[in-house]
């Protein structure tokens, strides 16, 4: 294992206003990442939705693991990791489903739910003193998994803060989609998009929430979208929310500034919400959004769902490997493959009891961010992979993040709080980092 | 109809198709979108055999208008995702053609669709999307109009790069 960087090298490659180049490029850097923030930290692994019976499990990367993430028959869910414990081949290919456990398709050694060997095959051939019940014969077990509120994450320290601890104040999004749901609770659904660059992850989480960016790199879609003055009376199998959310990146300097951001010591960082057209606007007023309000209002009363619906925080880091935006029951899965190639999955909600066309919209909000074919992302990922290419230069070695320095304000618990057009969250999640990444073990 | 008809509706239907992709290949995006009828849908979906565009993500899942926005965007001198614009080799085979199903249809083609893509620069990629495809299409006097243009990738639940220009 590379614990070989020693501290103070690291302390040299982060400062306030710009950090190094090799923590994009440096590949023993990259299995530092993944030793000391990916192999410690707590990750989401999946929704309990995705694995609701017994003998469900879905297919998740936890760091450098590929985990299957398990319902047992007590109900208890575990991750476990995908490779058989005699000679190693993988005992699941689904990405997905039920099952009674698992058998490996090359010797036919059987894994219980729990991951214990049931059985292997010709018994009489092994060592006498060979134990089915031998710990290290069942499938290793991620050491912690814990839910909130339905998200489940794993970490692969044994010990530590508890999930509770690591989230602090960002859990508040996790709260906001789950109180968005009239019969309080969300489903996901409607499909996984799954997308890669060529460029390193945490590229994806600077650009989240960095407003600056929008007016430039999704120019063309904001161009595409004002030579296209339309009704928003009129009817759109879209409800006009393609036109809105490629609109919505042309604010102007003005309008990215009266947003705020706001950055924690664990390195999560959100943005105030900027869609403010039509059905996805905070104070929209459609009739599917009528509906839903009310039904929301038999649960919560006026009051409560007033505040849940008033809500409007944009890009929701929760650090290191997830994007969550409660009001379009949106989240993102940002999972690092190499130092230079990262893999985003994205997949939406639906919030039970709210009608069938706001599910649709949740939808068509994923077709529009995370397809291949998006018309907003894919010049991000563009925009990544240029990054990553304009960084294999060995001069100049830093980046800048000094946009706003000095305007940061922290407040209590130790969040950082600015206007919008600051590299505040650069900075938090590079503070984060720093302290991840010299932790003791 | 007689067998001489449906050979013609089949040529025709072939030629319609091949025009397409010409259009396609050439970049020539406002008028390959001139192609779709007012109330026409381009579909790419992300789901074998998916059967619901609102219920499941699609990888493309556009009216006329929505389409026209795309279009302008590919016209526009800063389209990061396209530059350099792709280039493209679109092979179209095993046409048939059969009368239409539904009110507004005239005729469903049906093919298989391949088509190569080099993006040069950064990632200098060269990929290869195939599939099937169905063209619903509606004979109006200026000619067919495309009221459905579906294309099932082979692989349209994988992981992929950017799709910059239509298929
Ligand atoms: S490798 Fe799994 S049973 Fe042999
Ligand atoms: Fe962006």
């Amino acid at each position: 294992m590379p614990d070989s960087i020693a501290p103070d090298a690291l302390r040299r490659l982060v400062l306030p206003d710009r950090v190094h180049r090799s923590l994009y490029t440096d590949p023993a850097i990259f299995d530092l990442e993944m030793t000391r923030i990916f192999g410690r930290c707590w990750l989401f692994l999946a929704h309990e939705s995705q694995i609701r019976a017994p003998g469900d499990f879905v297919r998740a990367r936890l760091g450098r693991e590929d985990v299957i993430v398990v319902r047992a028959r007590d109900g208890r869910i575990r991750a476990l990791v995908n490779r058989c414990t005699h000679r190693g081949a993988q005992v699941c290919q689904a990405e997905r489903g039920n099952t009674a456990g698992f058998a490996c398709p090359y010797h036919a050694w059987t894994f219980g739910l729990d991951g214990a060997l049931n059985s292997v095959p010709h018994r009489q051939s092994l060592p006498p003193d060979f134990d089915l019940k031998d710990p290290r014969l069942a499938l290793a077990a991620v050491p912690r998994v814990e839910s909130y509120r339905g998200f489940v994450f794993g970490s692969l320290a044994p010990g530590g803060e508890s999930l509770v601890e690591h989230l602090g104040p960002i859990a508040a999004v996790i709260d906001n989609v789950v109180d968005r749901a009239p019969d309080g609770e969300i489903e996901q659904a409607g499909g996984v998009a799954r997308q890669e660059y060529r460029g390193n992850w945490k590229l994806h989480h600077e650009n989240a929430n960095d407003t600056l960016h929008p007016g430039f790199v999704h120019e063309s879609s904001v161009s595409a979208a004002r030579g296209d003055p339309r009704d928003y009376a009129a009817p759109a199998y879209d409800g006009h929310q393609t036109h809105t959310q490629m609109l919505s990146n042309g604010f102007g300097v003005r309008e990215w500034q009266s947003l705020s951001l706001t950055g924690f010591p664990a390195g999560h960082s959100y943005m105030g919400g900027f869609y403010r057209g039509g059905v996805l606007s905070p104070d929209r007023d459609d009739p599917v959004w009528r509906e839903y309000r009310a039904r929301l209002v038999a649960r919560h009363g006026e009051e409560k769902t007033a505040r849940v619906l008033g809500e409007d925080r944009f890009n929701n880091l929760l650090y290191p490997n997830v994007s969550i935006n409660a009001q379009y029951q949106q989240i993102r899965v940002v999972t690092p493959l190499a130092v230079d190639r990262t893999r985003v999955t994205a997949f939406c909600f639906r919030l039970k009891g709210a009608p069938e066309a706001l599910f649709h919209r949740a939808v068509r909000f994923l077709t529009n961010l995370s397809s291949p074919a998006s018309m907003i992302l894919s010049d991000d990922i563009e925009i990544f992979e240029r990054v990553q290419g304009g960084l294999a230069n060995s001069e100049p070695e830093w980046l800048d993040q000094s946009r706003g320095l000095g305007a940061d304000r922290t407040e209590a618990g130790g969040r950082t709080v600015s206007a919008g057009l600051s590299e505040l969250p650069h900075r938090a999640q590079y503070a984060a980092w720093l302290r991840y990444m010299t932790a003791a073990a | 109809m007689n067998a001489a008809v449906e050979i013609d509706v089949k040529s025709e239907a072939e030629a319609f198709l091949i025009a397409e992709a010409r259009l396609l290949d050439a970049g020539r995006f406002d008028e390959w979108l001139a192609l779709f009828a007012e109330d026409g849908f381009y579909w790419v979906p992300a789901a074998p055999g998916q059967s619901d565009p609102l219920n499941h993500l699609s990888i493309l899942y556009e009216d006329k208008s929505v389409l026209g926005m795309r279009v302008r965007r590919l016209g526009h001198p800063r389209v990061y995702s396209a530059q350099p614009a792709p280039r493209t080799a679109h092979l179209v085979g095993n046409v048939t053609a059969a009368p239409g199903a539904e009110p507004g249809v005239d005729c469903e083609v049906r093919s298989t669709v391949m088509m190569a893509e080099y993006r040069p620069g950064q990632a200098a990629d060269r990929r290869l999307w195939a599939g099937q495809q169905t063209h619903k299409l509606r004979r109006t006097p200026e000619g067919w109009r495309i009221v459905l243009k579906r294309v099932d990738l082979i692989d349209c639940d994988a992981v992929h790069g950017i799709l910059a220009v239509p298929i």
